[in-house]
């Protein structure tokens, strides 16, 4: 079986809010299982001991976060038309699971977790932070934030710094942050706000945009 | 504390607590009704975790058939684990419902499901988190009335200060009628109330009963206080099973059970002495094949699950289990369903039908023979030959699956070292079977719980066997039981004196519970949550021994804590029952003889009611016709 089975792959983008935001990465996983087949679609599984349907998510969200750009590529055993596909799928999604687009990609495109770079997030805090931009500009002007990080058995330094893209207020309720996330550099906002030491005041994060490498960009709204 | 004021505090504590997804609702295919639109509103309750909450029938059943009512709304509710538990109570935040996040004590009733004693002081936590008296008698109307159900509830005495009213038997129907009631009777004070839900067939009402009790600690008498109420609280049971439920909801967490149950059988014919199960759940009903077919249908077209279990006391027992199996998997197997059967038989386990249920995923088949001596399975009647049980296994291990797991029962009183050295035998010989297909891949586990003699069996007049003697047939199978191939699990001493002193108890264990429970106990059948000593301190404190409730051989004659209360098997069936047991006497599947145990007598007009086939027992003919068929005999 070294022929690609798959007839079709469907690359969707959807959104997580409300109840949905509370799910982990392989809950996600298992909830869209499911969200395709009460779709009924045809959907190629896996062969060996525990068959599951094939499904790449780009990359995991963090708990607590909202996002409006998450993408899920799905191989399919066979073609379908996509028109009617993206309304089946909201008439089975739970709340909170919003489906924005499906797309047809080529099913020799490289796995998506491979290719997602950068994301864009957005925290408003429940109450102002009036050196937000002090706190900011503070944390930018350093050259290094290095972190120890326990790996098994040694710790590892590492900087944070250049995964950092970006970092902004303006509002002294909102702070925008591109930071890296892929398997080459992974920054979570908690990562950043702990930095801000802001991670203790009640704030809301939602990631609005994923950067793909090859200027292959999905941006939503 | 308003629903957007309980949401708001939410937003902000849920990511320190352990998997939040338990505490946010949002499942697919749950029911969100307009609060304000909906007269009457139900909180249904199952005190552990929701992870294992969501994955009981009983509770999904009940949600459904309230949901179904226009002018009634079912919300769920779960147990907060510890960590989630500490952080409502520091931010005053109280129980609320998972569907619109209503506090708990702005329902007009509480369900709480208690499938298992060791949920009662998680029953007692959740009142307690609700804002609510734990204690009955000080909830006036402006509570919730707190109704209970479920199997530990056919011996409701030892939470019968806490709960307002028990429903006794089979819910499906009763709790729709309860909420009507409770809608009819609003305003009305809580003792009017209770009076007219004490008229509901299959109601308990335990403060409408005054127990007595003899100088020596055993009950002398269960009188109602009232005239109104029946002396004898008869079970309630439906008729044929109500159509299977489909629309399970999908949890956006993964939860114990990821599977979707259709209940294809309740009740067993089996009469195996120890059951519980078996003697409260009579009669046998059926569910016909199509029925079942036409449900695992609308199951997976709603939820999207991947497993189907087939859920009853003893599934190889189903009439139809071979069509059913062959069904399943010619229709559904294409689509990736699999599907479990628990709770087979060996003797019906035939090789056919494991081919039937093993697909890639399984690992291996479970069985339960309890016994491995001719003695022992004659006493506890479950009679399975060690010849079968070797067969059973040579099949399952040449159809490649390498793990069975057994289940035993160790602590009747009358089992010896001996009938213990034929568990480790036979698991043995069953090993070596293994070893011939498979070579050291062959695995079997073992899993020998402690017997807990339960009220209305045969053995409720049976002391449960000594510390002692439990440790020593213990010890014995740890050392033997273990090795390459051999997995040993068994229940801490402690565990089972707890289950049994609660299943056995009476109406005074409520100062027990509610002690125990002031002194930190919850999740008690979490086992590293089982705080004993405590339990031990809330007994002497209450001038109580658990010995008294374990240990103590029951007189033929003593009434028992639950005597009030009426599964519709007389207590003269169990008691001859129980004799037999100790002569070795077995008695057949009552499929094949009826034993009148008493469910036809006390069902006689349930049963005329009923299509012949729809259940095991035997059908009754009207009296009239009775006495006709009996004139023609006797003409000459």
């Amino acid at each position: 079986m070294s022929q690609n089975p798959a007839r079709q792959r469907l690359r969707i983008t959807f959104g997580k809010f409300a109840a949905m935001k509370y799910t982990s990465n392989l809950d996600v996983a298992k909830i869209w299982e499911r969200v395709l087949r009460r779709a009924d679609l045809p959907l190629l599984y896996s062969q060996g001991f525990n068959t599951r349907p094939r499904l790449q998510l780009a990359t995991a969200l963090p708990l607590g976060i909202t996002s409006e750009c998450e993408l899920l590529d799905v191989s399919l055993r066979q073609r379908i038309p996509l028109d009617d596909v993206p309304q089946q799928l909201r008439d089975v999604s739970p709340d909170g699971l919003e489906i924005y687009s499906v797309e047809e990609v080529p099913v020799t495109s490289a796995a998506l977790q491979t290719r997602v770079r950068s994301a864009h997030y957005v925290v408003t805090f429940e109450e102002c932070v009036p050196d937000l931009d002090q706190r900011v500009a503070g944390l930018l002007a350093k050259h290094r934030i290095l972190r120890t990080i326990q790996r098994k058995r040694r710790s590892v330094e590492k900087d944070l710094r250049p995964l950092i893209n970006e970092l902004k207020s303006g509002d002294p309720q909102v702070l925008q942050m591109h930071v890296a996330v892929g398997d080459r550099g992974n920054l979570r906002p908690r990562d950043v706000l702990e930095e801000l030491d802001l991670h203790e005041s009640w704030h809301r994060v939602h990631r609005h945009r994923l950067v793909l490498a090859e200027t292959e960009e999905v941006t939503c709204n | 504390m308003r629903p957007e004021q309980i949401e708001r505090v939410l937003d902000r504590i849920l990511l320190k607590a352990e998997r939040p997804g338990r505490y946010v609702g949002g499942e697919y295919n749950s029911i969100v009704k307009d609060w304000d639109a909906t007269d009457l509103r139900v909180a249904l309750a199952f005190p552990d975790i929701y992870d294992l909450g969501m994955s009981n029938l009983g509770v999904m059943i009940l949600y459904e058939q309230l949901n179904q009512q226009p002018d009634i709304l079912a919300e769920r509710v779960f147990s907060p684990w510890v960590d989630m538990e500490a952080l409502m109570r520091a931010e005053g935040l109280p129980l609320y419902s998972l569907e619109t996040k209503h506090a708990i004590r702005d329902f007009d009733l509480l369900g709480i499901s208690l499938p298992y004693e060791q949920l009662y002081t998680n029953a007692l936590n959740l009142l307690d988190l609700a804002g609510m008296p734990v204690r009955s008698e000080d909830r006036d109307s402006t509570y919730p009335l707190v109704v209970a159900g479920g199997h530990a509830c056919f011996n409701p005495e030892p939470v019968a200060d806490f709960i307002d009213a028990f429903v006794i038997g089979e819910g499906e129907e009763i709790i729709v009628e309860v909420a009507h009631c409770v809608q009819a009777l609003r305003g009305q004070s809580r003792e009017e109330l209770l009076r007219a839900v004490a008229g509901i067939q299959g109601m308990y009402v335990p403060r409408f009963y005054d127990v007595t009790y003899h100088r020596d600690g055993t009950v002398a008498d269960i009188i109602p206080n009232r005239p109104d109420v029946p002396e004898r609280v008869l079970k309630r049971i439906v008729r044929v099973l109500p159509p299977p439920f489909t629309r399970f909801l999908v949890p956006n967490i993964d939860t114990v059970h990821n599977r979707a149950p259709v209940e294809i059988m309740r009740g067993c014919t089996r009469g195996c002495r120890f059951c519980h199960a078996g003697m409260v759940t009579r009669p046998v009903r059926e569910r016909p094949v199509p029925e079942v077919l036409e449900a695992i249908g609308k199951i997976t077209a709603s939820t999207g699950f991947e497993e189907i279990s087939l859920l009853s006391l003893s599934s190889s027992d189903y009439g139809q289990v071979h069509e059913l199996v062959s069904a399943i998997h010619d229709e559904f197997g294409e689509a990736g369903l699999s599907m479990s059967l628990p709770s087979l038989r060996i003797e019906t386990a035939s090789a056919e039908l494991l081919s039937k249920l093993g697909d890639t995923r399984r690992s291996g088949f479970t069985f339960a023979p309890e016994a491995a001596t001719e003695r022992m399975r004659n006493l506890i009647n479950k009679y399975v030959p060690t010849e079968q049980v070797l067969q059973t296994a040579r099949d399952v291990y040449a159809g490649g699956w390498r793990t069975i797991k057994f289940y035993f029962m160790i602590g009747h009183p009358e089992e010896t070292i001996d009938d213990v050295w034929g568990i480790i035998d036979l698991c043995k010989a069953v090993l070596r079977e293994g070893r011939k297909e498979l070579g050291n891949k062959a695995n079997v586990n073992v899993g020998v719980s402690t017997f807990i003699p339960k009220p209305h069996t045969p053995f409720q007049w049976v002391p449960q066997d000594s510390r002692e003697q439990v440790l020593e047939k213990q010890r014995l199978l740890k050392r033997e039981l273990r090795g390459p191939g051999l997995h040993l699990r068994w229940n801490d001493i402690e565990s089972s004196e707890f289950e049994g002193f609660l299943s056995r108890g009476d109406r005074r264990l409520g100062q027990v519970v509610q002690r125990a429970w002031e002194l930190g106990c919850t999740f008690d059948a979490w086992q590293d949550r089982h705080y004993h000593d405590r339990w031990l301190q809330a007994f002497e404190e209450a001038g109580l021994h658990p010995d008294f409730y374990n240990h103590r051989t029951r007189g033929d004659h003593e009434v028992f804590p639950w005597e009030h209360i009426d599964v519709a098997v007389h207590r003269k069936f169990l008691l001859q029952d129980y004799q037999m047991s100790l002569k070795g006497e077995t008695r057949i599947d009552c499929r094949d003889k009826c034993f009148a145990c008493g469910i036809l007598p006390k069902f006689t007009k349930t049963r005329s009611q009923t299509a012949a086939s729809a259940w095991e027992c035997p059908p009754v003919r009207p009296i009239a016709e009775r006495k006709r068929a009996a004139n023609v005999t006797l003409m000459p």
